[in-house]
């Protein structure tokens, strides 16, 4: 999947430029100084915890807030220049964004009349989202889960080359999330360009093809999800001795970073296993166990952000 | 990716306007506020003409008085409709989804007060016709008089001018609690109750309410300190203001 990804996204032109993005709010730095760009043909994941700055910056990106430095450019433009955006970007900010008076259909023809767009176009996005049969129903009475797909209804009623979703899976069930996750691939294999913000690592691992990974409204990590997690996951290994007090002491005297991890086992990190292997030999250690640990994305993402928390006063 | 819709064509304030009535007609609060603002201004108007009528002097002293007497009270439900049609925006915060729709402000926002203006002239004039013919029906004599066009342009154009002031001043608020309690007790009791006390009626004649209604009116009065039409000029200026006003919040601020 990165492969493919990667080769789909190389020597493409850039759809979303962020350069220098800030935005503060009453002297709080929201989003501070971001730069990346979202390509067509891959899904884009946007990381970061609650309140990195994932929803500021999208919005910011559709010109619904005034950045305080720095700027978004869709298609080398700010949005508030395209002629008829909903042709260009289709976006979900929040599902609850929406007059729960109106039925499905109401919110949508709206919607498409707004930007010209051929009253058929509603009812083929609810069918795509599966909500054909509730779009004469009001939307007070939907689920988050359905509003999710009404949102994303929404955003797909241009055809758009570009889709940018914020958090679309909150609220979904599992079956919910499957869809979405292959939507957005599918989205992506047509050569869309799909911009989705998440703060489930794990999530962002099964769907996006590259990270762009911000914490505290700065840029951690801007790379194919594959190459973040080689990065960023460190490596460790988790080795047992038959004789534990032995590999106590081995640890303690060899000057590893190794630490106890219980039940006589300890984690090594920065060292090869083979290299582990010969110490333990040379020093008489019998090991029963030598195992090599990668770090999950949820593990790399935590640290990352982590360090974001800590060093804050270093520039990104 | 399919190419099934045509090439782009901006369709700016067209559809911009067309939008806003879909808005408009797929809400019922939306379209029944209009409606109930007709009906309590022709009902109450002839209702009162019907049990008053000749009865008191006070009809044939200024029959502009009558002939527009329902326009107290549906100017509450015109407020309602105001506030409503743009408050509702930022209550949902749908104005998010229409900002991305219609990225330009002030077109998003000429769209909302051209069709709450086209709606509210609607109501000014179905509202006169229905409230002169209710009272001409009671009252068959005096309402024929020199003063009769002006106030029946100004009973067209009162309704227009109210909701277009409201939405200006709903634009600045940007929050519809706050715009329906300052406007409704604002336009509905505030207003009249101030211009009963006598120390404050001379500043009070020059509230919008207060000036677009004297414009109604058949006779002169001595304690206004400008005439009948200058009373419309001086609420036109008010919603102008107020429109306005509106206009730079939405440009400045943050949706």
């Amino acid at each position: 999947m990165d492969d493919v990804g990667a080769e789909r996204e190389r020597g493409r032109t850039a759809v979303i430029k962020v350069e220098g993005l800030t935005k503060e709010y009453g002297g709080t730095r929201v989003v501070d100084g971001l730069d990346f760009e979202v390509r067509p043909g891959v899904v884009t994941g946007f990381l970061g915890p609650n309140g990195a700055g994932k929803s500021t910056t999208m919005r910011l990106i559709l010109g619904l807030d005034r950045p305080t430095a720095g700027r978004a450019l869709v298609d080398g433009r700010p949005y508030a220049e395209l002629d008829v955006p909903l042709r260009r970007v289709g976006a979900l900010l929040d599902a609850h964004a929406l007059h729960g008076g109106r039925t499905a259909r109401g919110h949508l023809r709206w919607l498409a009349a707004s930007n010209g767009l051929p009253e058929r176009r509603v009812g083929e996005v609810l069918d795509q989202v599966g909500l054909a049969d509730a779009a004469g129903r009001r939307i007070r009475g939907f689920s988050l889960g359905m509003r999710q797909r009404l949102g994303v209804a929404a955003a797909l009623l241009g055809d758009p080359p570009v889709l940018m979703l914020d958090e679309p899976v909150n609220g979904l069930d599992p079956e919910g999330i499957r869809w979405i996750r292959a939507l957005l691939r599918a989205l992506a294999a047509e050569g869309r360009a799909v911009l989705v913000s998440s703060h489930l690592m794990t999530e962002m691992a099964l769907t996006a093809d590259h990270l762009v990974v911000i914490g505290r409204g700065r840029l951690l990590a801007d790379a194919a999800t594959s190459d973040v997690i080689e990065r960023h996951g460190r490596t460790r290994i988790r080795v047992r001795a038959v004789d534990p007090d032995g590999l106590a002491s081995l640890m303690d005297r060899s000057g590893l970073d190794a630490r106890r991890v219980g039940d006589g086992a300890w984690e090594v990190a920065g060292a090869a296993p083979e290299e582990l292997a010969a110490l333990a030999a040379a020093e008489g250690v019998v090991l029963y166990e030598i195992a090599v640990q990668q770090d999950s994305l949820e593990e790399a993402f935590l640290r990352m952000t982590a360090d974001s928390v800590e060093y804050r006063a270093v520039a990104a | 990716m399919s190419t099934a819709t045509a090439p782009a064509t901006a369709v700016p304030l067209r559809a911009a306007l067309r939008a806003e009535r879909i808005k408009l007609t797929t809400l019922r609060s939306l379209w029944v506020t209009p409606l109930v603002a007709l009906l309590l201004t022709v009902g109450f108007g002839t209702a009162v003409a019907a049990v008053v009528g000749t009865k008191d002097d006070s009809f044939a002293a200024d029959p502009g008085l009558g002939i527009h007497y329902g326009l107290n009270f549906g100017q509450a439900a015109l407020v309602c409709f105001a506030v409503l049609l743009l408050g509702q925006e930022f209550g949902t915060r749908m104005i998010d989804v229409s900002l991305t729709a219609v990225p330009h402000r002030g077109r998003l926002y000429g769209a909302k007060l051209a069709l709450g203006a086209a709606v509210a002239l609607g109501v000014g004039l179905l509202g006169t016709a229905g409230s002169l013919a209710g009272y001409a029906a009671f009252v068959p004599d005096g309402w024929d008089g020199p003063a009769l066009a002006r106030s029946v342009v100004a009973g067209a154009l009162y309704p227009v001018l109210l909701v277009v002031f409201c939405l200006g001043l709903t634009a600045v608020l940007r929050n519809l609690s706050a715009a329906m309690g300052l406007l409704l007790p604002g336009v509905f009791l505030l207003s009249p109750l101030l211009s009963g006390i006598p120390g404050v009626r001379g500043v009070v004649q020059f509230l919008p309410d207060r000036a677009g209604q004297y414009a109604l009116r058949y006779a002169d009065d001595p304690q206004m300190a400008y005439g009948h039409w200058t009373g419309l000029l001086v609420m036109a200026l008010w919603a102008a203001a107020a429109a306005y006003g509106g206009l730079r919040g939405l440009r400045r601020h943050s949706a």
